[in-house]
């Protein structure tokens, strides 16, 4: 019989510094998420007051027993080498984008590119948030690039507020669809 | 002398509007004289009605109903959004859920007629009334799923389509709205749909908006309603706030996607050929577009391939009103990619050569993650 540690499985959420890595995390899990925030103490002090350093970790608690691991991976850059640990052996990627930020686009095929392996064996879902206060790119932007990137076909893209477990479920079932349209849904 | 006809002339049930705001007043008198003329006519009189319809959440409810004392013969339809609330307190009226399903409003009042008038044969031959059961109001999982109850057309094509399989979008908000779209991006410059009761207007730069006055609620019914020829006219607006009180903004994209689906209601719009390979260019934005029944799988194999609706229900062994509710949907948000010539006729395959649906899925670790999302949002 397998053990509960080789049973459990992962959903990945990554993404730019004040995207809504965590509080998406946080929407979703069934449990009170584990995180490792801390002081912000450079230049995403101007963003936000603390930032993930490790990962974030909650809780999809399933009929059955069994659990669904919810992992953010830390924003920075800097801390990149954790998130091909945090993904190894994921369902896949929800990645989210602040749009507020300078350059959403660049950051987008940044993380992208920094996931190309991870997404090539699974899928990936995006969800852009801080759409209310930064509109801009649209929606058709991200698809554009995506195209230009060759994801083909262009995954899904949705406009995301993060504190909504509705539309953090959205971008998790839209990944379940995207790795199989056959599953059932009635 | 000549006799009088044995058989007798249906008399269209007399409505009285007795407790209603006045964006559903003119919704429903847009409904009547649209398509119920024959069948319901509206009176300013409770001396002549039939039925009075009432609208449970607005307040004064109980001052409004106090007119109905002593008039028994009257019959009684109420809509409210939580109706099931109100079948103790009102047990002889009809309730209905909000937003108003238009669809099951004629056949509503005709019954309330003949309840309360049962000598009176007030039901009119054009409408068909439903069982009682059928009116309730229907929670959870009843929740009609606005696809309508179209049966399938033929796999291949063959013998005429049913002219219910198609609506003729210029006749709904929607028609209206893409071409007010259309001239805002022609022309960079705002358009609104004029003659409506509410304000709806496209903004095109520098993301498409639309604007609009009527609340999410009023707004699926309206869009389900045929409006009018005169009714609504598209016309260059030089400016126009954004930023009224009340007033809501949407991506364009997101406001067709939601405006089409509910003038469709599982048609396909009228000139499409259900058999003709399409496909999508990418996912809508399902976080604010209205998701019809199996929407997401349908949009997930057909950003993958090109096929036609009628495969696409096919291949996931679904109605296809499914099917055509998601095709109307994205024709409008502009989600279809652009035909290549040179490739489509090689992609027009007969359907017995297609291979056979996407077996059926053992229930897999996503099968289960699925079932908790669907049952926990």
């Amino acid at each position: 019989m397998l053990s509960e540690r080789v049973r459990h499985n992962k959903i990945i959420f990554s993404g730019t510094v004040g995207a809504g890595k965590s509080t998406a995390i946080n929407a979703l899990s069934d449990i009170l998420p584990v995180s490792t925030e801390a002081l912000a103490t450079d230049d995403i002090a101007g963003i936000k007051k603390t930032t993930t350093v490790a990962m974030d970790y909650g809780v999809l608690n399933l009929p059955d027993g069994e659990k669904v691991m919810l992992y953010g991976t830390p924003g920075q850059e800097r801390f990149n080498f954790m998130w091909e640990i945090l993904s190894n052996g994921g369902i896949g990627l929800i990645l989210l984008i602040n749009n507020a930020q300078p350059e959403p686009l660049t950051d987008l095929e940044n993380y992208l590119s920094a996931f190309s392996n991870f997404i090539a064996g699974t899928a990936v879902t995006i969800g852009v948030t801080h759409m209310d206060r930064a509109p801009a790119p649209g929606l058709d932007a991200y698809r554009s690039r995506l195209a230009e990137l060759g994801h083909a076909p262009v995954p899904a893209v949705f406009r995301v507020d993060a504190r909504s477990r509705e539309d953090v479920a959205m971008l998790v079932k839209a990944l379940l669809f995207t790795l199989n349209p056959g599953l059932s849904d009635a | 002398m000549s006799r009088p006809s044995t058989v007798p002339v249906p008399a269209p049930t007399a409505v009285f509007l007795l407790h209603i705001g006045s964006m559903d007043t003119r919704l429903i008198g847009l409904s009547i004289e649209r398509h119920w003329k024959q069948s319901i006519r509206l009176t300013s009189s409770l001396d002549e009605a039939h039925v009075a319809l009432v609208d449970h959440d607005r307040p004064g409810i109980d001052e409004a109903l106090s007119r109905l004392a002593g008039r028994p013969q009257i019959g009684v339809v109420g809509y409210a959004f939580r109706p099931e609330g109100l079948q103790t307190r009102f047990p002889h009226h009809l309730t209905l859920g909000k937003p108003l399903n238009l669809d099951v409003l004629p056949g509503a009042l005709s019954q309330a007629a003949v309840l309360s008038r049962a000598p009176l044969a007030v039901a009119s031959a054009n409408v068909v009334i439903p069982e009682l059961s059928e009116l309730r109001p229907r929670t959870g999982d009843e929740e009609p799923d606005l696809c309508g109850t179209q049966e399938d057309i033929p796999l291949v094509p063959g013998p005429p389509l049913p002219g219910k399989l198609f609506f003729e979008p210029t006749h709904y908000l929607v028609g209206h709205l893409a071409r007010a779209l259309d001239e805002a991006l022609k022309t960079g410059r705002p358009h609104v749909v004029s003659g409506l009761p509410r304000l709806i207007g496209v903004h095109p730069l520098p993301q498409p908006i639309c604007v609009t006055g009527f609340r999410d609620t009023q707004l699926r019914p309206f869009s389900m309603a045929q409006l009018p020829d005169a009714t609504a006219r598209v016309v260059n607006a030089l400016t126009f706030s954004t930023s009224g009180s009340g007033d809501s903004i949407h991506a364009a994209e997101d406001f067709l996607w939601n405006t089409a689906a509910w003038a469709a209601r599982g048609r396909l719009p009228a000139g499409i050929d259900p058999y003709r390979p399409a496909r999508l260019r990418a996912w809508p934005n399902f976080t604010r577009a209205w998701a019809a029944p199996h929407a997401l799988r349908i949009v997930s194999l057909w950003t993958r391939e090109w096929a036609s609706p009628v495969e696409i229900a096919r291949r996931l062994g679904i109605p296809q009103r499914y099917v055509f509710s998601v095709y109307a949907s994205a024709h409008f948000a502009g989600l279809f990619q652009a035909e290549p010539a040179a490739v489509l006729p090689a992609m027009i395959v007969p359907v017995s050569d297609v291979p056979p649906s996407l077996p059926p899925q053992r229930p897999s670790i996503l099968s289960r993650i699925l079932r908790k999302l669907l049952d926990a949002v």
